[in-house]
């Protein structure tokens, strides 16, 4: 019966490691690239999810094509508001640019939601996606749109790794990700790779928002309710390693939901900033990353 | 409106007393702290509880400041050797997860209902002169508050904290200890949320878990920034400028024809994000200059000395 | 008595002077003696709880249009000024502070969350100003509040026993009760499980984080128990996805919600066949009252919320009240004081509609006023009593009337 109870508990758990693995991969892609947290994520999602429903339920699009939009819109708004309010900051390189940055990017993630809010009100709006039931395999239930989400989550994932270790630009990027100077000292320059970074991380985040925002409703504050786990999965990831972003989604994912077995609900959120807290003591780069970030 | 004003102005003293923790720990040091919420909420129920239990409300203050300068020193400590981005999530989600514990312990804060009733000090002799008479309360520690860290900041210690913030390997070389000095600033930061959070709850009488949201983050870094980020003068001022804003948005707000009270409402917020956006944009100048005079461990004649560390 | 007035003057007298030094312009040094008479509305506009921000504050206005179109109150137009507590207690507070100080208001109306109305209260009793509120925390008439305090919303535990006592009537022996963390949601599930026990049934609750993905885990446990109903203690956004979490789950049992978790604003946020069947308890006027139709057909609107239909009664409430003592000052205690005489008078007569009752009001006539939220008759304490319910069934995506009892 326990046995039963964790199993079911631990799909549950990677259903929403999946949601927010692709987030936490444009957070940390973002990071790698131009070396700083930008917690305008947030907003990115829920523009995201706002883009998404536009298309899917205002215009009629079919799901397979309001993904496209779900990415291209946040990415593109995303070098925007990188261009208009991270670039001014980042002119003027100091020893604190990188938190100077952070701070920024939180006002940004405010102006942002309010945008949104002006733009269109506080009510929830929902996709015309019918909700489907569960389909049970061996006593563990799961959704078809969990599945799909998932689906969607590992093929993004496997694109990226494609892009990453294919082409010219994706192998630039993660020299850049693994060590900034090493590849700077191969003539690979980390800034012009910046906007294609922003544009990427921000996108995925935005995919990520149109997914989360299927399963719940589009309204201003959409991608806070993920934002915390986001992080945990960055940080438990390594916050520079995109393979520890995805593994660190799934972990904090399923650690979240196995804990409600001991742990009253109300403190779900806690579990994440517990494993922060565990994986800083016990291994302070991150579970999965290679190079560390100590200085 | 004499009550407004001096509602406000007590109010901007709580706000000037949280920039001035920022400006040591993020203006003098360099350690970003997400979670001045938190620490400032733990402030304000560690002082609510205590008092409510017979302690008198000066101990009270004290053991709240106390309580959170461990926590922010524990904090500090536990991030030692990661960059201060670490620092930053794990302070942002430490704010979060008190919220938690206030919103959930409702044997101990009340839950999400609150706390009310909170006794303030001379209330109930004074009604009529407590406004003002907690104002001045107020900016005494505000006062107090600045002529400590000036004296602080000009001594050996700030050069050394203005050295490690500036460049720690420079500072370790010179033989600083660089964890040791952070954490120290981290701590009086703390210490300052802290007071902040026990002098507010006992102004207000009434605390919940959405007071300490990240709005209040959001004002307190502008404040902070619009003041010079490095100058403690210069957070106070910025206290007031930030409330300033904030009550003349009100004004400005309805001035708007053809706008709904949503819109209205949304487009005030947005503002004031956009705010901090610039000022952060046109300010960084002003406070590199001036704390690097005062740095000492570097020729004062080197221009921009951030300009070389990357 | 003289010592106050002369201290009142002294203070007014500073502020004023603080006013001219701070560069406002001329001011009105007793402000309510002239020119309209303001009333304020605190309402969430922005943050988590301002879902109803929009249809609040236009019911709000429309209350003022009612009264003015009628003449306003002694000939005098009457002015809602609206203030957005963000959410968030602390901005409430300042919001109050302005609207209290500044615009001099005879009253607060709105004050949605409970944690709101708490922080603003005390401000509001000791510059004796009236506070209409629609929270629903029976902490709050607890106060010593002096009669300045007017709840519009049934308590806690009058929904909570409503709710439980319906569920029985569908025929339910279990219940299980699935809400965030509030300062009621534990004593929802005591009262349900007292209402159950009575009748030999059985059931429990889980209470949940605000603002999660998903609550799969969560509903997981609920079904564990096998309820015949789900009790549905959440505001809109978490109610609707513990909904679809239900939907899928393929539990097929009954679902009762509260009104602020389960209305129009859900029903048109989730898909049909996910809310097919939820019931939902609405605070309301009596059936053969045709205030509430008669404001939704202002506002064009198919359905509205009780909360906007409080706001809308706060601003009638306020100019009533004010307008049935025309000789006495303008001024929060007058307000506290004809309040009941215009809301529940026995003998005066029932008048559904805002323009008719202010009307009679001036020609000295006494009326029993009853609003669009119900029939507006508060208890000593300010609690609200005597409150209809509409008895509403989610039916093919909009919220379809079953009875009001």
């Amino acid at each position: 019966m326990l046995i039963a109870e964790v199993a079911q508990y631990m799909v549950n758990g990677l259903v929403l490691g999946a949601l927010v693995a692709l987030p936490a991969l444009g957070l940390t892609l973002i990071f790698s690239v131009q070396g700083f947290v930008n917690f305008s994520v947030a907003a990115q999602m829920t523009v995201g999810a706002y883009a998404a429903w536009a298309a899917g339920a205002a215009l009629g699009w079919p799901p397979i094509l309001i993904m496209p939009v779900a990415f291209v819109v946040p990415g593109i708004l995303g070098i925007v508001a990188d261009r208009l309010a991270l670039a001014p900051v980042r002119r003027r390189p100091g020893a604190h640019t990188p938190l100077m940055l952070a701070v920024v990017s939180i006002a940004l993630n405010l102006a942002l939601e309010n945008a949104l809010h002006f733009l269109f009100g506080g009510d929830l709006r929902s996709f015309d996606l019918a909700v489907e039931r569960d389909v049970s395999v061996a006593g563990i239930a799961m959704g078809p749109q969990q599945l799909r989400n998932l689906a969607t989550a590992l093929t993004i994932a496997v694109t990226l790794a494609a892009f990453f270790s294919l082409t010219r630009w994706g192998k630039a990027m993660r020299a850049v990700a693994d060590n900034a100077d090493l590849a700077r000292l191969k003539g690979i320059e980390p800034a012009r790779l910046a906007g294609l970074a922003t544009f990427i991380g921000m996108g995925l985040a935005g995919i990520g928002g149109a997914l989360l925002a299927i399963d719940t409703s589009v309204d201003p504050s959409t991608g806070s309710r993920l934002i915390l786990i986001i992080f945990a999965a960055s940080v438990v990831g390594g916050l520079t390693s995109l393979t520890g972003a995805v593994l660190g989604a799934l972990v904090v994912g399923i650690v979240g939901e196995v804990a409600l077995i001991v742990m009253p609900p109300v403190y779900q959120s806690l579990t994440a900033f517990v494993v922060i807290l565990l994986v800083l003591l016990i291994r302070p780069n991150g579970l999965f990353a290679a190079v560390g970030v100590r200085r | 409106m004499i009550t407004y004003l001096l509602f406000l102005g007590t109010l901007a003293g709580i706000y000037a007393i949280l920039a001035l923790g920022l400006v040591v720990s993020w203006g003098q040091a360099g350690m970003v702290n997400l979670g001045l919420a938190g620490f400032f909420g733990l402030g304000a129920y560690a002082s609510a509880i205590l008092s409510g239990a017979g302690v008198p409300i000066g101990l009270a203050w004290c053991l709240a400041t106390l309580l959170s300068a461990a926590a922010g020193i524990a904090f500090c400590l536990l991030t030692r050797t990661l960059r201060g981005d670490y620092l930053a999530i794990v302070t942002l989600g430490f704010a979060e997860g008190l919220r938690l514990v206030e919103t959930n312990e409702r044997w101990l804060t009340g839950g999400s209902d609150g706390i009310s009733g909170i006794r303030a000090p001379l209330k109930s002799l004074l009604p009529d002169a407590f406004p003002s008479l907690y104002l001045a309360v107020t900016w005494a520690v505000v006062a107090v508050a600045v002529v400590l860290l000036a004296r602080l900041l000009r001594s050996p210690f700030g050069r050394a904290l203005r050295a490690v913030r500036d460049d720690e390997q420079v500072a370790a070389v010179a033989g600083k200890s660089v964890m040791r000095l952070k954490c120290q600033a981290f701590g009086i930061g703390a210490a300052l949320f802290g007071i902040a959070g026990a002098v507010y709850a006992h102004f207000t009488s009434y605390i919940a878990p959405d007071n300490f949201g990240v709005q209040i983050t959001i004002y307190i870094f502008l404040a902070a920034t619009a003041g010079g980020y490095s100058r403690l003068v210069g957070a106070v001022a910025g206290a007031l400028a930030v409330m300033t804003i904030l009550e003349a948005s009100r004004l400005a707000a309805t001035a708007i024809p053809g706008l709904d009270a949503v819109e209205i409402a949304a487009l005030r917020e947005f503002a004031i994000a956009v705010a901090l956006i610039l000022i952060i944009q046109w300010r960084p100048d002003g406070m590199f200059r001036m704390t690097n005079q005062r740095a000492g461990t570097r020729p004062v004649a080197r221009p921009v000395a951030a300009d070389v560390h990357s | 008595m003289a010592k106050t007035t002369r201290r009142e003057f002294l203070i007014h007298a500073a502020g004023a002077a603080a006013v001219g030094a701070a560069g406002f312009g001329p001011m009105r040094a007793r402000a309510q003696d002239s020119g309209p008479i303001k009333i304020g509305m605190i309402i969430p506009l922005t943050g988590t709880t301002s879902q109803y921000g929009t249809t609040m504050s236009i019911a709000a206005k429309l209350a003022v249009n009612d009264i003015n179109g009628a003449g306003g109150v002694g000939g005098r137009q009457i002015e809602v000024v609206i203030e957005d507590d963000r959410s968030n207690p602390e901005a409430a507070v300042r919001a109050a502070r302005k609207l209290i100080d500044i615009d001099k208001v005879v009253a607060i109306g709105g004050s949605y969350a409970s944690a709101v109305t708490s922080a603003i209260a005390p401000l509001c009793w000791e510059s004796r100003t009236v506070l209409f509120t629609a929270s629903g925390a029976d902490s709050i008439t607890r106060t010593p509040h002096q009669g300045y305090i007017f709840r519009t919303s049934p308590t806690v535990t009058l929904q909570g026993t409503r709710v439980g006592q319906f569920a029985r009537e569908i025929g339910a022996k279990s219940f299980f009760f699935l809400g965030p963390q509030t300062p009621f949601a534990q004593s929802y599930i005591d009262i349900i499980s007292t209402i159950f026990k009575e009748g030999g049934g059985t059931g429990g609750g889980l209470i949940y984080e605000e603002k999660r993905a998903s609550y799969r885990t969560e509903v997981d446990q609920a079904l564990r128990a096998k309820p015949d109903v789900v009790i549905l203690g959440g505001y809109v956004p978490d109610t609707g996805v513990v909904l679809k979490d239900l939907f899928r789950a393929g539990y097929a049992g009954g679902r009762i919600g509260f009104s602020f978790g389960v209305n129009q604003v859900l029903a048109q946020a989730i898909p049909a066949e996910v809310g097919e069947g939820a019931y939902s308890l609405v605070p309301s006027a009596s059936e053969e009252s045709t205030a509430y139709k008669t404001l939704i057909a202002k506002m064009n609107l198919p359905s509205l919320n009780t909360y906007s239909c409080q706001m809308y009664d706060h601003v009638v409430l306020a100019a009533l009240a004010l307008a049935n003592e025309p000789s006495a000052p303008i001024n929060g205690t007058t307000l506290r004081d004809n309040v009941r005489a215009i809301s529940q008078n026995r003998s005066g007569q029932q008048v559904f509609d805002a323009a008719a009752a202010l009307k009679l009001v001036a020609a000295g006539k006494a009326v029993n006023y009853d609003g669009p939220s119900g029939p507006l008759e508060f208890a000593e304490n300010g609690d609200v009593e005597g409150v209809y319910f509409r008895y509403e069934q989610m039916q093919k995506g909009t919220m379809a009337l079953l009875k009001v009892a």
